[in-house]
C-alpha cells in the first residue's frame, strides 16, 4: 500500500468557532492506481490533500487525529526535515492554477531546475539541461529556447504542462493533482488529462485526482471517493459508481451532469447548499438536502457500510439507493 | 559665534570618505536593479516582468529623469567636490564676512567669511552619506526583522509588532535631542545610528505586510510541496516578490533622512562644526538673515532640491511598480 490515510481529522480555528474541514477521512492508494476524490467546493478535498502533503497552514489549521501512512510510515510522526525531503522526491502535488502556482519572477527553467538543485545537489548547468529534458517530455515545443521564458509567456495549457513536469521531475511514487484542469479550456483539458494519464502509466505512480468534474474522472480514474462535509460518503470502483451509486449525494452529482439526451429539460441540481463547516448538521451531514432522508438520518451518523468487497457507502439506506431510491 | 580653530580639510574628508564610497556603490546597484530585473532576464525588452515593465515606465517619466539627473549630480559632487569647487570649505577669512558674490565665490561669503559656494558643495557629501547609509541600514534591518515576522508569524511577530508600536510613539526630533545630546563623537555615525534605530519599524511594517501577502501565493505553497526549505522559499520565492514596496518606501524615506540630518545639525545635536553640513550652515546663517540672506538661501535651497529629488524619485518608482496604475 502506497498511501493509507486513516481517520484523518483537520480543524481550522476561525472567528466563527472551530471549522471542521476533515472529519475522519480514510482512503488508500496503491502504486499505479488512480483515485479520484470528488466533491463540491468546501467538502474538504483540498484540505485533505494539503494535510497529506504537509503544506497545511498551521495555524490556523490543526490536524486533530488520524494517521497518514506513506509506504507504511506515519507522516504525521515524521520529523519536519525528513518530511521536507520526501516532498517533491517521494510525493508531489499539481496545483489548480499554474499561473499562480509558478513564481512570476523566475524563469520556468530556473523553477524546474531548482528541484534538482534542492534534492539532487546538481549544478545549475546540469539542472538547466534537466529542465529542458522535462519540458520536452511534457511536449512543450521549442523547449530549449523556451526554458528561459517566464510563466506568463506561456499559454494556460503549456503552463499546466510545466506544472506537471515540475511535479513529476523526480519521479515521485505519489502525485496529488488538485483540480489540474479546472482553469483550462475544455479542449486543452483533454490534452492535459491525457498527458497526465500517460505519464502516470509510464512512471507507475499512484495518482490522487481531486476534482468536481465527473466527466474527467470516468476516463482516467480506477476508483472514486466522494466527499461531503469533510467525510468520504462513498468509495467505489469507477464502473460501479456510474452504474448505480450507493449514496444519494453521489446520485445527485451524477444527475446534475448535463446530458445530450435530456436536452431542453431543466438540469437537475442538488437542493440547498453544502453545510457550514463550523455547524455541521447532526446525524448524517447530508440529511437536510437528501431526498431520501428519514428520522434516523437526523440523529445517527451513518458509518461507512460495506456495500461489497471494495465498495463502501455512508448512507443508512444504501440498499434502496442502489436499487434506484425514491425520487 | 567664537572663532573656531579651523583644521585643514583632511579631518572632515576622513569622516565622510568611507561613506561617500559606499554611497557610490549602493546607488549603482539600486539603479541597476530596475532595468535588469530578476537575474537572467535576457535581452532587454523581451521578457515582461514587473521590473522590466517598471523600467520601461520610468524611462519615459520626466519626473523620474529629472530627479535621477539631480541625484546623479549630487552623487558626483559628493564623491568629487573638488571637481567643481576650489579651495577648502574651512578656509575662511573673517575679513570677507557677509560679503556678496565675488571671484571664486559665486554665492558670496557667510558670517565667518567662508565661501558659501564651497561649503554648499562640500555639504552635499554629508547629506548624501547620511541619507544613503541610514536608508541602507533601515532597509536591511527593517526587511530582515519584518520579513521574518511576516513569514514565521507566531510570538516573534506579536512581539515585533508591539516593539514597532513603541518606536512609532517616540517623537523623532525629541528623541534625537535626548539621545544625540549625550554623544561626543563628531562624525556621521551617531546620526546614522539614531536614524536606523528610529527608522527600522517603518520598513519592518511594510516588509512584514508584503511578505504576508507574498507567502499566501500558490507558488509559495507549490515550492513547499516540492520540498523547498524555509530559507530557500524566503530568499528565492518571497523576497523578489515582496521587495518592491520596501524599495519605494526606502527611496522616499531617504529624502526625509537628509532633512532630518539637517534638522538635527541645525539644533546642534547632529553634526557640529568643524564638520560641514547644510544644517550647520543654515543654523549659522539664520541670525544674519537680514544682512546676508545669501548665506542662508544657498544651503537651504540645496537641501530643499535634494530632498525633493529623492521624494520625487520615490514617487516615480512607486507609480512604476504599482501595476494598478498602469
Amino acid at each position: 500500500m502506497l498511501l493509507d490515510v486513516r481517520d484523518l481529522r483537520v480543524e481550522f480555528r476561525t472567528r466563527d468557532g472551530i471549522s471542521r474541514a476533515v472529519n475522519g477521512v480514510s482512503c488508500t492508494v496503491d502504486a499505479g492506481e488512480t483515485l479520484a476524490v470528488l466533491g463540491e467546493s468546501g467538502s474538504g478535498k483540498s484540505v485533505t490533500a494539503q494535510a497529506v502533503m504537509g503544506i497545511l497552514d498551521m495555524p490556523p489549521g490543526r490536524i486533530t487525529g488520524g494517521e497518514i501512512l506513506f509506504r507504511g510510515r506515519d507522516l504525521l510522526r515524521m520529523k519536519e526535515e525528513e518530511r521536507r525531503r520526501l516532498r517533491g522526491a517521494g510525493m508531489a502535488m499539481i496545483f489548480q492554477d499554474a499561473l499562480s502556482a509558478l513564481n512570476p519572477v523566475l524563469s520556468v527553467g530556473d523553477q524546474l531546475g531548482e528541484l534538482f538543485v534542492v534534492h539532487r545537489g546538481m549544478s545549475r548547468k546540469a539542472a538547466r539541461a534537466k529542465a529542458v529534458d522535462l519540458m520536452e517530455r511534457v511536449r512543450i515545443p521549442g523547449a530549449a529556447q523556451r526554458v528561459r521564458d517566464y510563466p506568463h509567456q506561456f499559454s494556460g495549457g503549456m503552463r499546466q504542462r510545466i506544472m506537471i513536469a515540475m511535479a513529476l521531475a523526480l519521479e515521485p511514487a505519489l502525485v496529488i493533482a488538485d483540480e489540474p484542469t479546472t482553469a483550462l479550456d475544455v479542449t486543452v483539458q483533454a490534452q492535459v488529462m491525457d498527458l497526465l494519464a500517460e505519464l502516470r502509466r509510464e512512471y507507475r505512480m499512484g495518482l490522487v485526482l481531486i476534482t468536481h468534474d465527473l466527466g474527467v474522472v470516468a476516463d482516467v480514474a480506477d476508483r472514486i471517493a466522494v466527499m461531503y462535509a469533510g467525510r468520504i460518503v462513498e468509495s467505489a470502483p469507477v464502473r460501479d459508481i456510474y452504474k448505480a451509486p450507493a449514496h444519494p449525494y453521489t446520485r445527485g452529482l451524477l444527475d446534475s451532469i448535463p446530458r445530450l439526451d435530456l436536452k431542453g429539460r431543466e438540469l437537475y441540481a442538488i437542493k440547498g447548499l453544502p453545510p457550514n463547516l463550523s455547524r455541521i448538521p447532526p446525524g448524517c451531514s447530508f440529511h437536510p438536502r437528501c431526498p431520501m432522508a428519514r428520522d434516523v438520518c437526523r440523529t445517527d451518523v451513518p458509518p461507512l457500510y460495506e456495500v461489497s468487497g471494495d465498495r463502501g457507502s455512508a448512507c443508512h439506506f444504501w440498499r434502496e439507493c442502489l436499487d434506484g431510491g425514491e425520487q | 559665534m567664537p572663532e573656531q580653530p579651523y583644521e585643514p580639510e583632511g579631518a572632515i574628508a576622513g569622516t565622510g570618505m568611507g561613506g561617500a564610497m559606499d554611497l557610490g556603490a549602493s546607488e549603482a546597484t539600486t539603479l541597476e536593479r530596475a532595468p535588469g530585473g530578476p537575474p537572467g532576464a535576457g535581452p532587454a525588452g523581451k521578457p515582461r516582468s514587473l521590473w522590466s515593465d517598471a523600467w520601461r515606465d520610468l524611462r519615459r517619466n520626466p519626473v523620474f529623469l529629472l530627479s535621477a539627473l539631480v541625484i546623479l549630480f549630487l552623487v558626483f559632487v559628493s564623491l568629487w567636490p573638488s571637481a567643481i569647487a576650489s579651495g577648502s570649505p574651512l578656509g575662511c577669512d573673517l575679513a570677507k564676512s557677509q560679503d556678496g558674490p565675488g571671484p571664486g565665490a559665486p554665492f558670496g561669503y557667510d558670517g565667518q567669511g567662508c565661501n558659501v559656494y564651497t561649503r554648499t558643495v562640500y555639504g552635499a557629501r554629508t547629506s548624501v552619506t547620511v541619507g544613503v547609509l541610514a536608508t541602507l541600514g533601515v532597509a536591511v534591518l527593517g526587511s530582515v526583522l519584518g520579513g521574518l515576522a511576516g513569514y514565521f508569524g507566531g510570538w516573534w511577530d506579536a512581539l515585533l509588532s508591539r516593539v514597532t508600536d513603541i518606536f512609532f510613539a517616540i517623537p523623532v526630533v525629541l528623541g534625537g535631542l535626548v539621545l544625540l545630546s549625550v554623544v561626543t563623537s563628531n562624525t556621521v555615525w551617531p546620526v546614522i545610528g539614531f536614524m536606523v534605530l528610529l527608522g527600522w519599524p517603518q520598513i519592518s511594517r511594510i516588509a512584514r505586510g508584503s511578505v504576508i501577502t507574498a507567502r499566501q501565493h500558490d507558488y509559495v505553497q507549490a515550492a513547499r510541496a516540492l520540498g523547498a526549505s524555509d530559507s530557500r522559499i524566503l530568499l528565492r520565492h518571497i523576497a523578489p516578490n515582496a521587495v518592491a514596496p520596501v524599495i519605494v518606501v526606502a527611496t522616499i524615506a531617504l529624502g526625509t533622512y537628509i532633512s532630518l540630518e539637517a534638522t538635527l545639525s541645525y539644533l546642534g545635536v547632529g553634526l557640529k562644526p568643524p564638520s560641514v553640513s547644510w544644517g550647520i550652515d543654515i543654523s549659522a546663517a539664520s541670525p544674519y538673515i537680514r544682512n546676508a540672506p545669501h548665506a542662508l538661501l544657498w544651503p537651504s535651497g540645496a537641501l530643499a532640491v535634494t530632498v525633493l529629488a529623492f521624494i520625487m524619485l520615490g514617487d516615480a518608482v512607486r507609480d512604476a511598480l504599482d501595476p494598478r496604475l498602469r
